[in-house]
């Protein structure tokens, strides 16, 4: 069985159908990747996903669990994490305190515990740095543990994200364009990342991504979206290959 | 300029950042132990009011600064821990354990309102906190005998083992004691996952929620703590002044504890301590200073008002980052004394929405 399911989903704002009933399944391991025009509807389904939008049809299922009407915090204590297109970091702490924010869901102590910072708090505390601390070294962050992150310059900001996403250690990683904003050498080392990710820590991935290079580098299949709608789903090759593809990307 | 070198990762959540801070701090609570001792009993007394403010501004920085929630409404509160605990003595409840309750019983209707006010942000959630407040006042002045009506009751004088509460020395010892329980509370609140839940709901909600945080639950959370806290300050503040009616809590009252944490500097413990200096020390400064000014302007009436409300508005152009972030220029100044640049501090222009550096 597959670990992300999702069945016939669509939903629309006011009149326009944002995404018409999309399906795919996404296999344990898998890195299965969205990609489309401007206006396509992949980071609409990313919303989905992640239950910051409600479905109109269809439904989704996680580890043979349905979801489609889960709160939105409870998909991070299902195990599914998220980045986003612009990052939505928190602002004005630093980057070690973001990280440390995901692990929120791994949380095992009490309000009274935490206000006297009980031993167990600080054994909590302890283990959390030191999972922490191996995301940074995975993604090289070293030199910016203590930096507040408005002082950071972008690309570092999609990275802690990245990071932060990792930290929550979910099984399911939701990608939002990972590579929008970042320079060619950015790009090469995230698509590295991406595997490390992948095959190490063994997470699956679901992204969403315009740069084809990285696509085809690290995806195992491709879904084609236009218009809220599915127009092909195979191999990287297959993918940009097919007739409808083309048609959507460079017209008749 | 003092390095850092951190071997251990319990460094990264020690209460202070290092020996020589921790050192300072040990020095500090010396002097404000011997200091009731020596000082004469006006000075006692108006370091004790400063406790007082400063436990209120815990309370409301929790909420301010660390949530990003507004409150306009916290005067209730103040009033809501005074009356419980003073009502509670007068039932025969013992002191340390009335004012325990008190915060509990402030906490509780902070939680009321923090589920009401769920769906409100900024100007809105001000709008309602303060409409909380007027209704608390009113409610506390049609009391009858039970909160003493508007005419207010005194409060008693209480005694245990032979000390009075209302000893100078006596009290300035309990206001320290719980002061300095309210800021460990906060601080370890603030180096654990429920802390830093607040700060994530502050800074971004969408993201937040991404990190498996429930924001009806943490919001609900922080205002009753807020509300325990800032009560258990106005049930000291009741003994402080001996007497209570209606309007010792009144609207000025929460704009003071807002002017608080917002001229002391938002989302900073030292802004805490720093805004209640100012808050609590301004008052006095301003009668010294009016006996200086011509007739015309000091027999005027709401000078304090005025110098207040212009003090806030500076702060707010001229330094939004309150005194803690003005402290922080000049403690970086001397730092690194004479290559000290002034564009470290300077606000960036941003672009993007999650560029915005406030």
């Amino acid at each position: 069985m597959s670990l992300l399911h999702v069945d016939n989903v669509s939903v629309s704002f006011g009149g326009v159908k944002a995404v018409n009933q999309i399906s795919f399944e996404v296999e344990e391991g898998e890195l299965f990747s969205i990609m489309g025009p401007n206006g396509a509807g992949k980071t609409t389904v990313l919303n989905l996903i992640s239950r910051f939008y409600d479905v109109d049809e269809g439904s989704l299922m996680f580890e043979n669990e349905d979801i489609t009407n889960v709160k939105t915090h409870q998909i991070a204590t299902k195990g599914i994490a998220r980045t986003f297109q612009n990052t939505e970091l928190f602002e004005h702490e630093t980057v070690l305190a973001n990280l440390l924010t995901a692990h929120h869901r791994h949380k095992n102590t009490g309000l009274f515990g935490e206000m006297l910072f009980l031993p167990k708090t600080k054994k909590q505390e302890l283990s959390f740095r030191k999972r922490v601390e191996d995301v940074i070294d995975l993604l090289d962050l070293q030199g910016y543990r203590d930096q507040i992150i408005g002082s950071l310059p972008f690309g570092i900001r999609k990275i802690t994200e990245l990071a932060r996403a990792i930290s929550l250690e979910p099984k399911l990683l939701l990608l939002d364009e990972p590579s929008s904003g970042l320079n060619p050498e950015e790009t090469e080392d995230l698509s590295f990342w991406i595997e490390d990710i992948k095959e190490d820590l063994g997470v699956t991935i679901v992204m969403v991504e315009h740069d084809m290079n990285l696509l085809s580098q690290v995806s195992d299949r491709v879904l084609v979206m236009a218009d809220g709608s599915e127009l092909t789903t195979g191999t990287p090759d297959e993918a940009t290959s097919h007739p409808d593809v083309i048609k959507a990307y460079l017209g008749d | 300029m003092l390095f850092v070198l951190k071997t251990l990762y319990e460094q990264d959540f020690g209460l202070f950042k290092h020996a020589v801070q921790r050192n300072c701090y040990v020095v500090l609570l010396v002097l404000l132990l011997i200091a009731p001792f020596v000082l004469e009993r006006f000075y006692i007394g108006e370091l004790s009011e400063l406790f007082i403010w400063c436990i209120a501004g815990t309370g409301l920085m929790l909420l301010v600064g660390y949530t990003g929630l507004v409150s306009l409404g916290h005067a209730a509160f103040m009033a809501l821990g005074a009356y419980a605990n003073v009502i509670l003595n007068k039932y025969g409840i013992p002191f340390p354990i009335s004012i325990i309750l008190a915060a509990i019983f402030s906490g509780l209707l902070g939680a009321l309102i923090g589920v009401a006010a769920l769906r409100m942000t900024g100007i809105y959630l001000a709008v309602a906190t303060l409409a909380f407040a007027v209704i608390v006042e009113k409610f506390i002045g049609q009391g009858g005998s039970f909160t003493g009506g508007h005419r207010g009751f005194r409060v008693e004088n209480l005694e245990y083992f032979g000390l009075y509460l209302n000893d100078p020395v006596v009290f300035y010892l309990i206001c320290l004691v719980f002061l300095l329980l309210c800021l460990w509370f906060l601080a370890n609140l603030l180096r654990s996952p429920t802390g830093r839940a607040f700060i994530a709901i502050r800074d971004s909600e969408i993201s937040a929620q991404a990190m498996g945080i429930d924001l009806v639950q943490y919001k609900t959370l922080s205002f009753a703590l807020s509300a325990a806290i800032t009560g258990m300050a106005g049930a000291l503040y009741a003994y402080k002044i001996g007497y209570l009616y209606p309007e010792t809590f009144t609207i000025f009252t929460s704009i003071k504890l807002l002017m608080l944490v917002v001229v002391g500097g938002l989302g900073s413990m030292h802004g805490i301590v720093f805004g209640a200096m100012f808050i609590a020390l301004l008052p006095q400064l301003i009668a010294i200073v009016r006996d200086l000014l011509p007739i015309w302007v000091s027999q005027r009436r709401g000078l304090e008002p005025f110098v207040f409300g212009s003090i806030l508005i500076a702060f707010l152009i001229f330094e939004p980052q309150g005194i803690y972030g003005r402290w922080l220029k000049v403690r970086l100044f001397f730092n690194q004394f004479p290559m000290y640049r002034k564009a470290t501090f300077k606000r960036q222009k941003s672009f993007l929405r999650t560029e915005r550096v406030h």
